[in-house]
């Protein structure tokens, strides 16, 4: 009696899992590739340069614009997604050379790069309205059809992308830590005299990661931009998310930002079940700020630090 | 003798004069032709000034960059919105956003001083956001759609009283209210208070060494932008007889940012300047083309790198030179 009693808790216990949670937390789990890969550019460039590119979002967007812009005239869309991220990176040197380093080596570096990039995103969004019009585009998807995974519809473009992030965020995690070159720019994050001492080019490694970080906020772009449309504002609405992963798993950390990704967005997509979506943003930005007071550097140490 | 520091002050005043003046004339030719939308942007303009004045209380006295002063200023319209449609009396809308800003000044105050630097702006950021989105989604406070039907009042002085819905009339209440404001905050910035203030911005370490707490002029620093932010945001309803949850958004802690950056940080005057610049560019190039926001990024980015002490920067030292004395570099 007893034990039929169990079983058929079990049961609930099963169904509710794979009818309810799980169907959520795969969304949150898209969500949160999404998110990782904007956030991943962010850390960096803050890791390194200790720069907090407030135009992050609007790089995002502009990623997803040149590859709407490359579609039109009949690009594929795999061939985009090793095109625009190249395209992108000398934007991000010249932006990072004749910008950000004019303002570099002022005595308020936060501050003054900080209003730097943010004008600049005010600036780039308006350009964005004026080339391509206010309106929502939206990309074909590459990969049609959908498959059941727990008994839920997925599209596999949604697979695609689950599988890709976390191929790219491995790829990105290897260069940082397992070659001459990530030895390199965690040398110059680290100390920056001494590095240049031992020969490292501080100035190029500086462009370079600024140039990567924006690289791979365009290859996000394009990578999104079937799921969640191309329009002007997108960086916007997407870099709060992104910001708030970045402090949370510790500014300029990559695995901070993994973790912190997963996590903003599993307690997102679950707090939504019990109570209404609307209120997942405060959600989320109240972890961000009791982070920020009582452990401001965030989950994990910094580039270079850890 | 008055030092560099009280030299610099007295330039800002002498510029505030003229933008009174400036304002006088302007407010005389709207009275002359009847005009109404010119002396309603204008006092915008002044109430947005407002806004930035608190700004550059703390990014140009405190060296704090604070993202999330619009949650004071919404805070100060919400509530004066609110009070009004009660009962419409106007010093009992601001006696309520006073007390208000002191009260959620301090904690917001106890909350960001927790950190420095830019942690510092991502956590008032944070709060701001999180307020903004609490008021978007809360029915009783009109949520997307604001509140609207604010009752026009009369500003009550037992003497005299002015309606909101005089044009002119509230365009020189406006005036006044905000230079009072400036006054109060050129005053304890030129107190040892102020100058606590500038010593914490230049270097912090070794204020302690000099025997005074860090915690206690920041936290009021903070509560001081708090309530002249909340106090411009009291007069929001009264001008438009609406308030809506884009007062809360960043973009307006962000065009306060701007504001004083273009104008001139650590001037004070400049934050009115850039107030009143922004609100008129915004308007002409606004007639123009609806891209606006591009003239204003660049000229901001161009003000960032090439006029890190903004429009008063060129101005104030000028100002300085005729009032005698050296020039703080």
């Amino acid at each position: 009696m007893l034990g039929r009693a169990w079983g058929s808790m079990m049961t609930a216990a099963l169904e509710y899992f794979q009818f309810v949670l799980a169907p959520q937390m795969l969304v949150g789990l898209v969500l949160g590739v999404a998110v990782i890969l904007v956030a991943l550019g962010l850390t960096i460039i803050f890791g390194l340069l200790d720069v907090i590119n407030m135009s992050h979002g609007e790089f995002y967007a502009l990623g997803a614009f040149i590859a709407l812009a490359l579609a039109s005239i009949g690009l594929p869309f795999w061939l985009l997604l090793l095109l625009v991220p190249l395209m992108m990176l000398p934007v991000g040197y010249i932006v990072e050379r004749g910008l950000i380093q004019r303002v570099f080596h002022s005595g308020e570096r936060h501050v003054t790069t900080l209003l730097l990039t943010f004008g600049l995103g005010l600036v780039m969004e308006d350009a964005f309205r004026l080339a391509f019009g206010p309106n929502p585009h939206k990309p074909a998807t590459p990969i049609a059809g959908a498959i059941d995974v727990f008994g839920v519809f997925l599209p596999l473009y949604r697979l695609f992308l689950i599988a890709g992030g976390a191929v790219i965020v491995a790829l990105v995690a290897l260069v940082v830590y397992r070659t001459r070159l990530g030895a390199m720019v965690r040398a110059a994050a680290f100390d920056r005299h001494m590095a240049a001492s031992l020969g490292v080019p501080v100035q190029h490694v500086y462009a370079g990661a600024f140039a990567f970080g924006v690289a791979l906020a365009g290859l996000a772009g394009v990578l999104l931009a079937p799921i969640y449309s191309v329009f002007p504002t997108m960086g916007r609405d997407f870099i709060l998310m992104a910001f708030a992963v970045v402090i949370v798993g510790g500014m300029g950390s990559i695995a901070g930002v993994i973790v912190a990704g997963l996590l903003l967005t599993q307690v997102q997509a679950i707090s939504s079940l019990y109570i209404s979506p609307v209120w997942s943003d405060p959600i989320v930005f109240g972890i961000m700020v009791i982070m920020l007071m009582v452990r401001p550097q965030g989950l994990f140490g910094r580039l270079g630090h850890g | 003798m008055a030092d560099a520091l009280t030299r610099s002050m007295r330039a800002s005043h002498v510029l505030t004069a003229v933008l009174v003046v400036a304002a006088l004339i302007f407010a005389a030719i709207g009275a002359a032709i009847d005009d109404t939308f010119y002396l309603r942007l204008g006092t915008e303009a002044l109430i947005f000034g407002g806004l930035a004045l608190s700004v550059d209380i703390l990014l140009g006295y405190t060296g704090l960059l604070s993202l999330g002063q619009a949650l004071y200023f919404g805070l100060g319209a919400y509530l004066s919105a609110l009070v009004l449609m009660m009962t419409p009396s106007f010093w009992a809308a601001m006696g309520a956003t006073l007390m208000a800003a002191i009260v959620v000044g301090a904690i917001g105050g106890f909350i960001a001083n927790r950190v420095r630097g830019v942690y510092f702006a991502l956590i008032t950021f944070g709060m701001a956001q999180i307020v903004a989105k609490v008021v978007y989604n809360t029915r009783a406070l009109g949520a997307s759609d604001g509140l609207i039907g604010v009752p026009v009042i009369n500003v009550n002085f037992g003497i005299a009283s002015i309606s909101t819905a005089s044009p002119v009339g509230f365009f020189l209440f406006t005036l006044a209210f905000i230079v009072v404001l400036y006054a109060l905050a050129a005053y304890l910035l030129d107190t040892p208070f102020g100058r606590l203030l500038i010593a914490l911005k230049a270097n912090e370490r070794r204020v302690p060494f000099l025997g005074y707490s860090t915690v206690t002029p920041r936290l009021t620093a903070y509560i001081i932008a708090a309530v002249i932010a909340a106090l411009s945001g009291a007069l929001y309803p009264m001008l438009r007889g609406f308030v809506s949850p884009e007062l809360l958004f960043f973009s307006t802690s962000g065009n306060a940012v701007i504001t004083v950056v273009i104008g001139g940080v650590g001037t004070l005057v400049g934050a009115l300047y850039g107030g009143i610049l922004l609100t008129v560019l915004k308007s002409v190039v606004g007639s123009y083309t609806e891209q606006h926001l591009i003239v204003i990024g660049l000229l901001f980015i161009g003000a960032v790198i090439f006029l890190p002490r903004g429009l008063m920067g060129i101005a104030r030292p000028t100002v300085e030179r005729w009032l005698g004395g050296k020039v703080v570099p």
